[in-house]
């Protein structure tokens, strides 16, 4: 029964991302999954250690330009692009990580944000023979079929998509049930009390560093197969607050805020930038909008509606993790 | 081998740069300092000043009233952001503060492109005179930037030094609530605060529009450079701000006459190497408890 419990809210909610996929048209899906877990990473981030990362499309492009080089060049099963994405991304996480997550949070904000502006220029200029710069790399007439999900046909990707974000979604279940998952919010409240338990704050820190950004790195890697085709346009300064404005119009650190955020997000774009082609400006005063009125974001306010509503349903007190989280 | 003259000239290239990074950082750092604020939102005053001076030169013909325009402009749009928003969130943490003021600049950004058009516009140079500076042909307009950073930076010296105002906000940088306890209004010097920081942001937006051309974008452009300023400097400290924003400026300029590329690559790596040394800057503060 209570493994049951544990699985609910996750088959549910994946349930309605499904409904999306056959009421709304096969791109918009793909975008949405992606695009969630590109957000899950950022969501992690600022809602589970208080770290807020403008940086996020840095590790997108790591991710996504690792695949892109291995296909392009070397290679032309998608599968093992997109491992080597993850590969890369990891890699660079553990790296960058190091330095970084000893700085301030201020200073982390900021960093982060500097290191996004630079990879963009080195892949538009520094490494223009590789990368061909601003025209990118396209690589879809280079992927080759593979055998059970077919990840160069969009309707297939979809499935691949779908049984990653529901893998994913199951890793971050777990993390935030576990001890891990405790201490990096420890972190966050009070630092010095973690050190005084006996744990080392930056080996936490490193971890939810890690495991945050290599997933922004899985989002790279699955843009880069699902277009076939990067740019450093994925990269570039304009578009480096898209996950924090996902993030918090879904709900900071909350499981299901980034799907909820991506869906209305996304939708929002494609709506508005078809009636008046200005989007930013109605991003801008909604994410100010959603800051003054408590931040809590979409599915922030929605969620105690919801486990009141299922509650009454079940009639009995059922425990708090069991319903809408 | 690099020549004298391409040195003279990147020298001086790099000081007028470092002069506009001085200028917008400088709002961002005493921000920092008394309010405990990230705002990103100079970006926007910076990129408001470079459009009222394309406007006010090609209405009127005069750069130098377009600059000053930008100045007002930028210090008016600050003023009315801080009443409708800052105001309600100043003992909000910092990444909070961060991402509200982001989403101020984007929604800014979207208010000029709806009044200016997605088209980069070019603006005039005031000043086309050169000057000989050891058989190197200087603009005279950069070695003007470089004045005006400079009396800036001699004015909110005074101002913080010699003024009563400029005490009680150096004195609320290290401790607000004593400030308050004297019966100053910290409100009010916060307003006055961000309005200045607004105003110096529109200088560096109306100075740079000459050299660049404005787009929408200016602010999101220049973004990382601002932020390696503040960084190498240390949030909070107008010293650091004034060393690294030249620093950063003589990077940017040399750097690129070594191989292109190093323009964008070169500041970052120097942030990175201070920092490995000194996480918070050079002259950063702690965290002083609010």
């Amino acid at each position: 029964m209570n493994v049951l419990r544990w699985w609910w809210g996750l088959v549910l909610a994946f349930a309605l991302v499904a409904l999306v996929r056959v009421f709304l048209p096969l791109p918009f899906a793909n975008e949405i999954i992606i695009f969630s877990i590109y957000t899950m990473g950022c969501n992690y981030l600022l809602g589970r250690v208080g770290y807020i990362s403008f940086g996020q499309p840095a590790y997108l492009a790591i991710g996504g330009y690792a695949t892109s080089f291995y296909l392009f060049y070397f290679g032309t099963n998608p599968y093992v692009g997109i491992l080597i994405g993850i590969a890369g991304g990891f890699v660079a996480a553990l790296a960058i990580g190091a330095l970084f997550v000893r700085l301030r949070g201020d200073y982390f904000a900021l960093v982060n944000l500097a290191l996004a502006v630079i990879i963009f220029y080195v892949m538009q200029k520094m490494l223009a023979g590789i990368t061909h710069g601003d025209n990118g790399l396209w690589f879809l007439t280079n992927m080759a079929s593979t055998p059970v999900l077919d990840l160069s046909r969009p309707d297939q990707f979809f499935i691949f998509a779908f049984l990653v974000a529901f893998a994913l979604w199951a890793f971050y279940k777990y993390l935030d049930d576990s001890i891990f998952g405790a201490l990096c919010l420890a972190t966050k409240l009070n630092d010095d009390k973690v050190k005084f338990l006996g744990y080392s704050s930056f080996n936490i820190r490193l971890s939810a560093f890690v495991i945050a950004n290599t997933t922004t790195a899985l989002a790279g890697a699955m843009y880069a197969v699902y277009l076939g085709f990067v740019s450093p346009e994925i990269t570039s300064p304009a578009r480096a607050a898209d996950p924090v404005v996902v993030t918090i119009l879904g709900g900071v650190g909350t499981l299901y805020g980034p799907l909820v955020g991506a869906i209305v997000y996304t939708g929002m774009k494609d709506v508005l930038s078809k009636v008046f082609g200005n989007w930013e400006l109605v991003i801008g005063f909604v994410l100010v909008f959603i800051m003054l009125a408590g931040e809590r974001g979409i599915w922030g306010s929605l969620e105690p509606l919801f486990q009141k509503l299922i509650l009454r349903v079940t009639g009995k007190a059922a425990d708090q993790s069991g319903g809408g989280r | 081998m690099m020549s004298t003259q391409l040195l003279i000239s990147g020298v001086i290239f790099g000081l007028s740069l470092g002069g506009i990074f001085f200028l917008m950082t400088i709002g961002l750092s005493l921000c920092f300092g008394l309010m405990r604020i990230i705002t990103l939102d100079q970006l926007l005053y910076y990129s408001i000043g470079g459009y009222i001076t394309y406007t006010v030169s090609v209405v009127v013909g005069d750069i130098w009233l377009g600059v000053l325009g930008g100045v007002i402009v930028g210090g008016l749009a600050a003023f009315a952001v801080e009443r409708l928003v800052f105001r309600r969130i100043y003992d909000r943490d910092l990444p909070f503060t961060m991402i509200t003021s982001f989403g101020v600049l984007i929604g800014g950004v979207g208010v000029i492109k709806y009044f200016w058009g997605l088209v980069p516009r070019p603006v005039a140079e005031p000043i086309v005179a050169q000057v000989y500076i050891v058989g190197t042909e200087i603009p005279v307009y950069r070695l003007v930037i470089i004045g005006i950073a400079a009396l800036v930076y001699v004015g909110i010296w005074l101002f913080l030094n010699r003024t009563i105002i400029g005490k009680a906000i150096r004195a609320g940088t290290e401790d607000v609530e004593h400030v308050e306890g004297l019966g100053i209004n910290v409100y009010r010097l916060f307003t006055i605060t961000f309005v200045i920081a607004g105003g110096l942001s529109g200088l560096a937006g109306g100075l740079h529009a000459p050299l660049i051309m404005v787009d929408p974008n200016m602010g999101l452009e220049v973004l990382a450079f601002v932020f390696m300023v503040v960084i190498i400097g240390g949030l909070g400290s107008i010293k650091g701000t004034l060393i690294s924003s030249f620093l950063v400026g003589q990077v940017v300029s040399l750097g690129s006459l070594i191989y292109a590329p190093l323009a964008q690559m070169a500041p970052f790596a120097v942030m990175l190497l201070i920092l490995l040394v000194r996480p918070r800057g050079l002259f950063g503060s702690q965290l002083l408890k609010r």
